[in-house]
């Protein structure tokens, strides 16, 4: 075949850079979905202590990537020295397996957040997050003021929480779903991902925990304080012996 | 003209394709002048949800890469198909849809950002409405592009249009995959993607990265060969090496994504084997470097008098620097200060300003004269331009290099205790000042694209007003006779 | 006699003669590409093609 042919054929041009191009995506992306190493087995007396996200917390996800958190905060602690001072033990496979998409981001112009939860009080996430220069003075995050006033809209929980399923997250439709459930998280969490009762259980939540401070209404502060105190905190790092992690890397 | 069958070239949608690319142009820089105040001085975000820097940074981006890069490969590529071809596009009609098209979308994208829909993910942000409008859109574009090529006059495709078509191919299959989500439902905006955490990670990055490699890379080394020799008036140094440089950079560019995610959660062979390829493609992306270079030498005396090559000089020589430092930027020893840093922000706009905007203006001033039959308005204004871009480009890339490398050492400094010499917000009270220089630097660069803005206008005007004259001349000629 | 294909089946191998595979590919297409003075000068040909677009067409208005 002479080089001419391609020259002069469009459609083999097409073909074959075609070809040249799939090479590099293939090799690297599709075994990500086989190897079974690439995700880290994480139990606790033989069950899954990484869950998917309550309905409370997934809206206030929803909204950390409405409002764009991840163009400045990442969400993934490289295994480093200062690192690990700073935010902790490193981001695991595993912590980010039911996040649609994924928010590791690529810049760190605020700290990481990978594992932001219960570091801080609600009270102090809510102040922050209406006037972050109250708390600390020297911050350039913008003020997200309207966080408490907007009350929160989750009429279509049951919608994300399907589509959700759809992609693969567990949460339940069927009693056998809700079973499976039970075997593999525990009851308490189980009860969490029932999508029928997906509304109940984000005003209980939200109530019994009340993360804005406000009792008159449910708000997208409570929503997202909600989702920045379970960052990071699904991994029990104590109940694992040193180096079980690493025989995955 | 010698045949008459022969149908003219339609340059009228290039001609709508390049305004548009100075439009989303401007206000794109200008999005990226305000988030760049935004970072320095907080008070900028005015308490206003939809301007906030979360809000706007995809606006932004956006706009540079897809309103004015993407007009701008439109235009140039409809320009140099037709022209090595020698053939009118295939479809007047097809290609207006991709102009409306593509129009639309970056229109919807930025709406829907500031009132708060988004994907996020970067450089993907568009919802799942304005992913399927781009998809029409593209496949138009593919089908008038090829059925052009197919239908030319010339035995030999030239290979500034192997190079579109790759571009076109590549961001098809990465548009594609890496947009496969699932809208909550048909009339909500909202939709999760198909894929999570790990895989996520690198189909993103495997797309973030060939939208550089294929939309900002490959799409302009198009640009390049043909806008380079045309306007030295010297054909490309070596065409055996264009052919080399071809092959080799659609290869490996498809495997470098990962680089984005070392040290990350991503299996260790993933990224190494990134890294490995990123270093190879140092050499594809100098060789395609060289054979720009080479085919200005000779021409050096109209460094000069032209100011079109210096243009072109400038954006070869800050295509051959990026491609240097990003390999450098993947080796993991060195990644593991970088990433996070604003070093990243700093290599990408040497790339985007000095690479992209710069091999586009060039091409713009070469072509907007014969798009609309005149000269340009003002070559002096054209200098004018070169120097406040070359000089934005240098303040960019000046601070943001201090800011990152800056930054990433005061983060992993220890003190004599062995405790952390640094808490994060005093690496961003050390960043204030680089950011202001930045801001400075990126608001030269907009000043220029401005000024170009209004050459260009003037030209158009000019044009026009030359029409008329002529008309009128040809007119009184003919009531003489 | 065809014990030597097992290296082939085996997923550790697949790094080298992946490399070789890309390598011979890569150094034959330099190799097509420079040797042969004929082709060499055909290709060399197309380097005019810019060029020889300027006495085209008028435009349409």
């Amino acid at each position: 075949m002479k080089h001419e042919k391609i020259e002069t054929h469009a459609g083999l041009l097409i073909v074959l850079t075609l070809i040249v191009i799939s090479v590099g995506g293939l090799v690297e992306i599709l075994p990500l979905y086989f190897i079974d190493e690439t995700i880290e087995e994480v139990k606790v007396s033989g069950k899954e202590t990484v869950r998917p996200y309550t309905p409370l917390e997934l809206l206030g996800r929803d909204l950390y990537q409405r409002e764009g958190c991840y163009t400045c905060h990442s969400q993934m602690i490289r295994p480093f020295r200062d690192e690990k001072l700073r935010y902790g033990h490193y981001s695991l496979a595993a912590e980010s397996k039911y996040d649609h998409p994924f928010q590791w981001g690529s810049k760190r112009t605020g700290p990481d957040l990978a594992r932001v939860g219960k570091k801080y009080s609600n009270e102090w996430h809510v102040q922050h997050l209406i006037a972050p220069r109250s708390v600390v003075k020297e911050s350039i995050m913008p003020n997200y003021g309207w966080l408490i006033e907007t009350p929160l809209e989750f009429k279509d929980i049951s919608d994300r929480l399907r589509a959700l399923k759809l992609v693969g997250v567990p949460y339940s439709e069927t009693e056998a779903e809700y079973e499976a459930n039970v075997e593999r998280f525990g009851e308490e969490v189980a009860k969490q991902l029932e999508i029928i009762n997906a509304e109940d259980n984000l005003i209980e939540q939200a109530v019994t925990n009340n993360y804005d401070g406000i009792t008159a209404e449910i708000t997208e502060m409570e929503a997202m304080v909600a989702y920045l105190q379970v960052l990071g905190t699904m991994v029990d790092f104590k109940q694992f012996d040193d180096g079980y992690f690493a025989t995955f890397r | 003209m010698s045949e008459t069958n022969v149908q003219p070239y339609n340059y009228g949608i290039i001609r709508l394709f390049t305004i548009m690319a100075i439009v989303w142009g401007v206000l794109g820089m200008f999005a990226g002048v305000y988030i760049a105040l935004e970072l320095t001085w907080p008070i900028f975000n005015l308490d206003t949800p939809a301007i906030t820097f979360g809000r706007l940074r995809p606006v932004h981006t956006t706009l540079v890469i897809f309103g004015f890069g993407g007009s701008a490969l439109f235009a140039t590529s409809y320009y140099v198909v037709q022209r090595t071809c020698q053939v009118r596009l295939s479809s007047d009609v097809m290609a207006n849809i991709t102009f409306w098209g593509w129009q639309t979308s970056i229109a919807l994208a930025v709406i829907s950002y500031m009132a708060g829909f988004t994907q996020a993910r970067e450089y993907a942000e568009m919802v799942w409405p304005i992913d399927i409008l781009i998809a029409v859109t593209w496949v138009t574009y593919f089908i008038v592009f090829v059925h052009t090529l197919a239908r030319r006059t010339q035995p030999h495709i030239y290979v500034a249009n192997w190079f579109f078509v790759a571009f076109i191919l590549a961001t098809a299959i990465l548009h594609i995959f890496n947009n496969m989500e699932v809208p909550i439902s048909l009339f909500s905006l909202k939709s999760y993607s198909l894929h999570a955490g790990v895989q996520d990670a690198m189909t993103q990055w495997w797309y973030g990265h060939n939208a550089v490699g294929f939309f900002l890379t490959a799409a302009f080394l198009g640009m390049m060969y043909y806008f380079v020799p045309k306007q030295a008036g010297r054909p490309v140094y070596s065409y055996r090496l264009s052919i080399i440089h071809f092959w080799a950079l659609v290869f490996l560019y498809m495997w470098v994504g990962a680089h984005h995610l070392h040290w990350t959660a991503l299996p260790d062979w993933t990224s190494t084997l990134a890294a490995t390829f990123s270093i190879l493609l140092l050499l594809p992306s100098w060789g395609g470097m060289i054979n720009g270079i080479m085919t200005l030498s000779g021409a050096w005396d109209k460094l000069r008098s032209d100011p079109v090559i210096r243009f072109l000089i400038v954006a070869l020589s800050f295509y051959g620097m990026s491609t240097f430092e990003g390999p450098l930027m993947s080796l993991k020893s060195v990644n593991a200060l970088s990433h996070y840093t604003d070093w990243t922000i700093g290599h990408v706009h040497s790339g985007a300003l000095g690479w992209v905007a710069m091999v586009t203006f060039g091409s713009f001033y070469h072509l907007i004269p014969r798009l609309w039959e005149t000269k340009m308005y003002s070559d002096r204004l054209i200098f004018l331009h070169f120097w406040l871009a070359t000089i934005g480009i240098v303040l960019y890339i000046s601070a943001m290099w201090v800011a990152g490398v800056g930054q990433g050492l005061m983060l992993r400094a220890f003190d004599e205790y062995g405790n952390l010499a640094y808490t994060f917000i005093e690496t961003v009270e050390f960043l204030k000042n680089p950011y202001a220089i930045r801001a400075l630097g990126g608001a030269f660069f907009l000043i220029g694209i401005v000024i170009m803005a209004y050459n260009v206008f003037m030209t158009i005007r000019q044009s026009r007003i030359e029409r008329v004259a002529l008309e009128a001349k040809i007119a009184a000629k003919l009531a003489k006779a | 006699m065809f014990e030597w294909l097992n290296w082939f089946t085996d997923m550790q191998n697949t790094k080298p003669l992946a490399l070789v595979l890309f390598f011979t590919c890569f150094v034959g297409i330099i190799a097509y590409v420079y040797l042969g003075k004929k082709r060499s000068k055909r290709f060399e040909e197309y380097r005019f093609i810019p060029l020889e677009d300027e006495a085209d067409r008028n435009q349409e208005n």
